[in-house]
């Protein structure tokens, strides 16, 4: 039931960390099929527009990314659209929400947060197709009850020697908690969103998507970073353990911004910058 | 497959929203249900712990008329989680070894859950479901008064 919320002004005075971005080795072209944004957390809310669409203050508690007037009422794209959020590119007005982190009773806001749209896990790069607009997706699992169920991955930045896993894992003094969430590309072509809210999308197989989810969408990629090192007592997602680690995304990129990205970054396999551009 | 897929984007990015069923049982109803008893088959194990015939009766009645509404296999997909009035394991653990803890927690879980009640009454259309909002929040301010 209810814990401790940390005020607003706290959540924006613990977002500091600039990200560190996977640079390829020295002289080797930079082949990367990738667009991002970086987009910290907006606020906070027991809400969540998919899972309990109109029932405010039902849910267990979510940090919220991107668009700053997503509520339990954010059902349509046009209830987002016209509202400012907090990515860099600020053209992304997109939603983005995951469990709140607690030690204890003591919320966590993460300090790092990016968004990777990636043309890896299938095949055929230029066969990407924009995220539709208005898609709703989900990725993890909230009801994980143990690493066989769970996709999650915990990791520690600057510190790879630390085996990643599905829970929390021990970070070293001047390290930080990561985690990783790669959420599911293939659409079935029909579905903005679906009952369960996960049929009308699929992981891609063998490099390509099934013939039930034909439509390849580029992968998004959540990474998180948290200011928190050490111990793993007393951390939980208010979800549960770190293996119910599970994010979701409502689609409101503006169309023309996310067709530019998909065919000068995705589509030709190059990695681009915040405004969607490569060198 | 390029072109299939080439087609079905362009044709399908903007699938019309399904049709409208006035005051059905929608998206909102379904959420609210399968919570409510998420929230009620946790609750029922902590009010059972102090014994109160008529908090125990009121969840199973509740219970019962949620499981009604139900068009589909009932799936929990709230186990675990630390929802607004919905006892968690490791409190009701705790309520089972303290009357403090017990009262306590008996308290935030009508409190909280009358809470969700009231933001689910402003969002439920479907007359039966709106009925089983209503007759919980009923239980849950009696249920106050009495405490």
């Amino acid at each position: 039931m209810r814990k401790p919320v940390l005020h607003f002004s706290a959540i924006i005075g613990l977002i500091a960390a600039a990200l560190s971005i996977p640079v390829a080795a020295q002289g080797e072209p930079v082949r990367v099929a990738e667009f991002l944004a970086e987009c910290p957390i907006s606020h906070r809310l027991p809400d969540d527009p998919i899972v309990l669409p109109n029932l405010a203050g039902a849910s267990h508690s979510h940090d919220f990314f991107g668009n700053h007037s997503t509520n339990a009422r954010s059902t349509t794209p046009q209830s987002l659209e016209g509202q400012t959020g907090n990515c860099n590119p600020v053209a992304d007005i997109s939603s983005y929400w995951v469990p709140t982190l607690y030690r204890n009773n003591t919320a966590i806001a993460p300090t790092g947060v990016t968004f990777y749209y990636l043309g890896e896990g299938v095949n055929n790069p230029a066969a990407i197709q924009p995220t539709p607009y208005g898609l709703k997706i989900v990725a993890g699992n909230a009801k994980a009850t143990g690493d066989h169920d769970s996709i999650a991955r915990w990791s520690c930045l600057h510190a790879g020697h630390v085996n990643p896993s599905k829970n929390f894992v021990v970070c070293p003094a001047g390290t930080m908690l990561e985690t990783y969430l790669d959420f599911p590309q293939c659409w079935d072509g029909r579905n903005l969103d679906s009952a369960d809210h996960r049929s009308h999308m699929s992981y891609p197989v063998a490099g390509g998507c099934p013939s039930s989810h034909p439509v390849s969408v580029p992968k998004l990629r959540m990474v998180l970073r948290y200011p928190v090192n050490g111990s793993t007592a007393g951390l939980r997602l208010s979800s549960g353990t770190g293996q119910t680690m599970h994010g979701d995304f409502f689609n409101v990129w503006p169309r023309a911004e996310m067709e530019r990205r998909v065919r000068n970054c995705i589509n030709v396999v190059m990695k681009c910058d915040h405004a969607g551009n490569h060198g | 497959m390029v072109l299939l897929a080439g087609l079905l984007s362009a044709c399908q990015q903007e699938p019309p929203p399904p049709p409208p069923v006035p005051n059905g049982y929608g998206a909102t109803e379904r959420a609210f249900v399968e919570l409510a008893i998420a929230t009620d088959e946790q609750a029922l194990k902590l009010v059972e712990l102090g014994g109160d015939p008529a908090l125990i009766e009121n969840r199973r009645t509740e219970l019962t008329e949620l499981r009604k509404l139900l068009d589909a296999p009932y799936v929990n997909h709230h186990a675990g989680h630390d929802m607004p009035g919905m006892p968690t394991d490791a409190e009701i653990a705790l309520a089972s070894t303290s009357p403090d803890a017990l009262k306590q927690f008996v308290h935030a879980h009508l409190t909280e859950s009358l809470e969700v009640l009231r933001s689910a009454g402003a969002a439920i259309t479907h007359p039966p479901t709106a009925d089983v909002v209503e007759l919980m929040e009923r239980h849950r301010t009696t249920e106050l008064g009495a405490g």
